[in-house]
């Protein structure tokens, strides 16, 4: 059970935002962290460092979290503290990022944990360096809407009372036939879009080192009005990123589909698999 | 209708805490391959528990759009 006095254990954890080399540890002034009052710093672990901050293990408990994700407003505090931090350092160093909320319940169990992994992050640290994440997100070009099949809509006119609820002739047949145009339709550019973001993907990583499919956002995200049929990302060199963006506006000219380049990020997708 | 690169808030850095969409950081900052586990983190960032709850924050996949790939990434 947790206790109230400050210097009973369990009362601070230890949060652990990304790890680099020991050489030239990185300056960290002006990045406040995801905590108010404690100062974030680098943990020595060895051939490496660790940037990490003290904080209230109380507001990081599995409830703390469960709230915090239903919070927009308060996950995206969190979640760009703990990108401020990774970016500085990441701007000075190659640095593997850890994932948001990695905590130890001491110094010393970060640093054998830490520590133990140094393989791995040494491995990590080398796939990265002078690499960065660049995200490609691929939207299914705009719909034509539901016209373009005017042929098929029988002409609209104000039926005598005797009319009403008497469609002409043939209307039920070309009231299904027009369903059936426009759900083949979409289906059509459904499989275009799947087609161009195999294309695009099949593109960009003959340009990239690695990459990774993220799950495509849907509706109710920013973008929810477009149908978004690729999110993927990739680690590419950085003497490529020019090509890469070239590359992103060739595909858009030939292929007509929406597709966005966000980065350079902190290979933030990369770092795991070693 | 041309999109470039989303805007970085200071451009070309690897420091753009400010201009990045949230919904993309969420994808790397929750989903970051992970490289090691936490103490608290396994209850935490439980890979499940973050599906879950993303889910809901952000209806990633929508019921009336499901994923185009079975196996689309590791949210």
């Amino acid at each position: 059970m947790t206790e109230d006095s400050p210097e009973a254990p369990g009362t601070t954890a230890l949060y652990v935002y990304a790890v680099c080399r020991a050489d030239g540890g990185p300056a960290l002034d002006g990045v406040s962290g995801v905590a108010r009052g404690e100062p974030v710093r680098t943990l020595p672990l060895g051939s490496l460092t660790a940037i990490v901050q003290t904080v209230r293990a109380a507001e990081f408990t599995d409830e703390a979290w469960q709230e915090r994700l239903t919070d927009e407003p308060e996950l995206e505090r969190y979640a760009r503290a703990h990108h401020e931090v990774v970016s500085v350092v990441a701007a000075q160093a190659p640095t593997v990022p850890l994932p948001l909320a990695t905590l130890y319940t001491a110094e010393d169990r970060a640093g054998l944990v830490l520590g133990n992994e140094s393989a791995r992050f040494h491995t990590a640290l080398e796939r990265i360096a002078h690499h960065a994440e660049w995200g490609v997100k691929v939207y299914a070009a705009d719909s034509p809407g539901e016209d373009g099949d005017e042929t098929a809509r029988q002409p609209c006119t104000p039926g005598t009372p005797e009319d009403r609820g008497r469609p002409a002739p043939g209307a039920g047949r070309a009231y299904l036939e027009r369903r059936r145009n426009l759900r083949a339709r979409h289906e059509r550019q459904r499989e275009d879009s799947l087609r161009v973001a195999e294309t695009v993907d099949t593109q960009v990583c003959r340009l990239a080192k690695a990459s990774r499919r993220l799950r495509p956002h849907g509706p109710g995200t920013a973008d929810g009005h477009r149908l978004q049929v690729l999110n993927a990302t990739y680690l590419v060199a950085d003497h490529r990123a020019a090509e890469l963006e070239l590359l992103v506006k060739d595909l858009r000219e030939r292929t007509g589909a929406g597709i966005e380049l966000s980065g350079p990020w902190v290979p933030y997708s990369f770092v795991g698999e070693v | 209708m041309t999109h470039d690169a989303v805007p970085w808030d200071r451009p070309g850095a690897l420091s753009g805490p400010i201009g990045v969409p949230l919904v993309d950081l969420l994808d790397r900052v929750l989903a970051t391959g992970v490289v090691v586990s936490g103490d608290l983190v396994i209850a935490i960032a439980d890979v499940p528990l973050v599906r879950v709850s993303l889910h809901a924050l952000l209806s990633s996949v929508g019921e009336r759009v499901p994923a185009p790939w079975a196996d689309s990434g590791p949210l």
